[in-house]
């Protein structure tokens, strides 16, 4: 397995490929600073979880690195370059909680009861990999799995044994956390065969 | 606020719309569809919900919202009509 690039995300640092970015904000602000000066032309960003914003962008600035992307007018790669040979695979320890606390909070009060849909929606941790997949049209493996805690060893043998198939030539991995939105950490990799 | 107005600053706010200004939105636009806002299903059920919680209506036939989501002027005309509180 080879690693083409890295992406590392916490509330005050941004560094790809070993080189940080420049950011003037932190936390929630900044996922949204990156996107408009990075990333654009994606309204559902703004709809997103903390988690699929963090994953989100993450997975644009690995994209970015790699290149030839050819994003479509509705913010959606094009047809042509559809690809089933690219896995989608994240790990955290966190699911979803901090969407799950937004869900609780629209259902906490008998008086004021109103679950939201858009929240709701949110409340599952693998949303976050069909997120990546719509935007990229992948149409590989998708997985998103829950440990105790960040184990690299456990990472890499679940990444490796998604290249036992003979679809899977590449993989956007790692370890994808969130709190909430002063609380999170993208470790993603871009990686092959 | 004029109704209209005040509807498009609800729905701004509840679908998190925030690269769209409410007079972005024509009165007699689409909301829906590729004409509109590129608003999906889900949007659909929270405006649901944003018209119990603001105005008390209660719309339980899927049938009904599509109707009265097809314009900001078909909303206003029927949250004037139907509104509780």
């Amino acid at each position: 397995m080879r690693t083409l690039h890295h992406v590392v995300i916490t509330p005050h640092r941004v560094v790809v490929d070993e080189e940080q970015m420049t950011v003037t904000s932190s936390g929630k602000m900044m996922l949204k600073e990156i996107y408009q000066s990075n990333i654009g032309n994606y309204p559902k960003f703004y709809k997103m979880d903390m988690l699929c914003k963090l994953g989100f962008v993450a997975s644009e600035l690995l994209l970015q690195k790699e290149g030839n992307r050819n994003i479509g007018a509705k913010g959606v790669v094009d047809e042509e370059n559809q690809r089933d040979d690219r896995a989608v695979i994240l790990l955290n320890s966190s699911s979803s909680i901090c969407d799950d606390r937004a869900y609780q909070a629209t259902i906490d009060n008998l008086d004021d009861y109103f679950p939201s849909p858009m929240v709701f929606v949110y409340t599952l941790a693998n949303i976050v990999t069909g997120e990546i997949a719509l935007r990229n049209r992948y149409y590989g493996e998708t997985n998103f799995y829950v440990l105790p805690q960040k184990d690299e060893k456990v990472m890499t043998q679940i990444v490796e044994d998604s290249f036992q198939d003979e679809h899977t030539t590449s993989a956007i991995c790692g370890w994808l956390n969130c709190d909430d939105e002063d609380h999170f950490e993208a470790d993603l990799y871009l990686v092959e065969k | 606020m004029e109704l209209q107005e005040e509807l498009k600053s609800k729905i701004i706010e509840a679908l998190n719309l925030e690269d769209i200004q409410p007079e972005d939105i024509d009165d007699d636009a689409p909301l829906f569809g590729d004409d509109g806002f590129g608003l999906d299903s889900i949007d659909a059920l929270e405006l649901i919900v944003l018209l119990e919680k603001n105005y008390g209506i209660k719309i339980s036939d899927p049938k009904t919202g599509k109707e009265i989501f097809k314009s900001i002027n078909v909303m206003a005309e029927y949250v004037a009509a139907n509104r509780k509180k």
